[in-house]
Formats: C-alpha cells, structure tokens, sequence
C-alpha cells in the first residue's frame, strides 16, 4: 500500500492548490492594490463633492468679518449651526470646519463642534501643519492625497474655497472623514476577496479529490489483478473501462491477461 | 490462411491478445469437427461465433465475450 504522501491524489491536489495559489495570489495582490487606490479616490471625490457644496452654503462676507472673541455672534453661531447640521447629517463626516488666511498662516474660523466638543479650535486658532492641498484649496476645490495626522486623529480632508459676494474668495471650508471609516472598507474589501479565494481553493480540491479518487481506484485495480497474477492467480478479470490512457493501459493489460489465461489452460475444450 | 480466417483473428486479438489464434484453434478443433482453423469460411461464422462467445467468458468475463462474439458474427 502506498504512503498517503506518495500517492497521486496527494501529488495532484497539492500541486493544484499550489497553482492556485499562485494565480489567485497575484489576483488578489493586483485586485486589492487596484480596489484600494479606487476606494481611495472615491473618498476624495466625495470629499471634494461634499466639500464644494457646503462652500456655496456659507455666506463669504459674514465668513471674512468673524474676529478673535466673535464666538458667542449671531453670526458665527449661524455658520456653526449650519456646520454642525452638516456634520450630523452623516456618519462619515468627521469634522466640518472653516479656515482662513492671516498673518501668521493659516487659522480657523468657524469650527463645526464650537462650543460642543471641548477641543474644538476658536476663531483665529492657527493650524499648525497646513498642506500643499490644504493652499490649493483656496484657489480650487481639493483633496488631501493622504491621510493626515493632527492632534484631531488620522483623517483624510478635502476643501473648497468659500466666495464672497464679489466673488472673492475669502476663506476654505474644510470637511475631514476618518481615516478608520476608509480603512474599515479597504478590509472588508480585502477580506471579501481573501474569502473568495479560500472557497475557490476548497471547491478546487474537492474537484481534483474526486477525479483523482476515480483514477486511483482503477489503478489500484489494475495494480490488484497484476498482483494476484504475479502470485500465479490467473482467475481475475479485467473491469476497468475508461477512455483515457489509464483506460488504454487497463486493455493492454487485459489483453496479457487473457493470453496468459489461454496459454494457461488445460488443452481442453 | 483464409481471409474469414485473418479477419476472425484481427478481431479476437483486439480483445484476447497474442494468444488468439491458440484459443481460435482450440474453438474449432473441439467444437467444430476438427475444422483447421487456417480454413475457416463465411459458413462457420455464426457457429464459431457461439463457441467463443461461450469460452471467453472464463477469460474476460460475460460483457466482452459477447462483445467480442457480436464482432465475429459481424465479419463476412
């Protein structure tokens, strides 16, 4: 009897599984990598998108008068509350916040959670690592091409201009979505595809299992009727009807068998 | 060798190997009156036919003896 790790079966099912493998495997290397750059640039359209809407919404005027110590202003509480409601109307939305240039870079206006969350920043607060995007998107609606990391967690941001009645513009709004949320797709993604690919490489195996199990058997019934002929046992027939070459080799095989058998015999009728 | 003879032998070898003709000849010899089996004729087919039908049952089991029967009896 042959060892299980010698026989055909195993060879041909580890060997299958092997080729899967490899091709599944740069499959799903190609498949991944391509799934994640798309996932990610959906993102930053939608960012840009959402970004660009909200723009129109804030009265750039009202935006460019806001000060330092303007906090507790009819104004600046309406931009708030406007923000805020943005902010709420989505699970994906992180943050909702306005900006504007001053002396000394790049400072916060109008912060959607003002006056809610306790970190929230104030007017004239400075952010301290502005982007290139984050520049551009005084001029153009824009997204971050990463995710950036500030005392506010690890997110990805996009921005438009915000316009004033002249049509100038006079500040950014800026809509950031977690970083986690876009993550949490690129795995579900990923583990959508690492699943595919273990029942793939299950049904294969049963697959190839069952062929091979057929074409073991009659082997080993071949390998039966040759035994018990080389121990002088003639009284075996031949049974296996196949039209492959294992079929090819069982006719051989029974062709010798019946000569042997005839020549055998008692020369009797 | 009659030509009956060469075409019941091409058959028979295709399902009992080299052997045949000793098993061919053993048919007619016993079964057939002694007949040679080198002067087989289109007549002893159906006859010849049955016997083997019958005696290669003991060597490749009752499906192919009738086959291989079903094919003699197809030659002329």
């Amino acid at each position: 009897m042959v060892q299980w790790y010698h026989s055909i079966i195993t060879k041909l099912i580890i060997a299958f599984i092997i080729l899967i493998l490899v091709i599944a495997g740069l499959s799903v290397l190609y498949t991944f990598g391509a799934t994640k750059e798309a996932l990610k640039e959906t993102t930053r359209d939608e960012l840009v998108a959402l970004a660009s809407v909200i723009a129109t919404q804030i009265d750039g005027d009202s935006l460019k008068a806001l000060q330092p110590g303007d906090e507790e202003s009819p104004t600046f509480l309406r931009i708030r509350d406007q923000l805020y409601a943005i902010e709420s109307s989505s699970p994906e939305i992180l943050y909702v916040y306005t900006m504007k240039q001053s002396n000394d870079g790049i400072a916060f206006v109008v912060d959607a959670e003002y006056g809610i969350s306790e970190d929230a920043a104030g007017i004239g607060d400075i952010y301290e690592t502005p982007t290139e995007e984050m520049k551009t998107g005084f001029q153009v609606p824009v997204a971050e091409h990463e995710y950036t990391t500030d005392q506010w967690g690890t997110v990805i941001s996009g921005y438009a201009p915000v316009k004033n009645a002249a049509g100038e513009v006079t500040g950014i709004v800026g809509v950031d979505m977690s970083a986690t949320r876009v993550i949490e797709r690129q795995d579900f993604i990923g583990t959508i595809i690492y699943l595919i690919m273990l029942i793939g490489i299950g049904i294969t195996a049963v697959i190839i299992g069952l062929i091979s199990m057929t074409m073991i058997r009659d082997i080993r019934s071949l390998n039966d009727s040759a035994e018990k002929i080389s121990t002088g046992d003639i009284n075996v027939l031949v049974t296996v009807e196949r039209n492959d070459e294992i079929g090819e080799l069982a006719n051989s095989f029974s062709r010798m068998v019946s000569s042997l058998k005839i020549m055998m015999m008692d020369d009797k009728p | 060798m009659s030509d009956v003879s060469e075409k019941v032998l091409a058959v028979t070898v295709q399902e009992l190997g080299p052997a045949s003709k000793r098993f061919l000849e053993r048919q007619t010899k016993y079964h057939m009156n002694g007949l040679e089996f080198d002067n087989l004729t289109k007549d002893h087919i159906p006859e010849l036919a049955k016997w083997v039908g019958i005696s290669a049952q003991l060597i490749v089991g009752e499906k192919k003896a009738a086959l291989l029967a079903e094919m003699i009896k197809k030659i002329s």
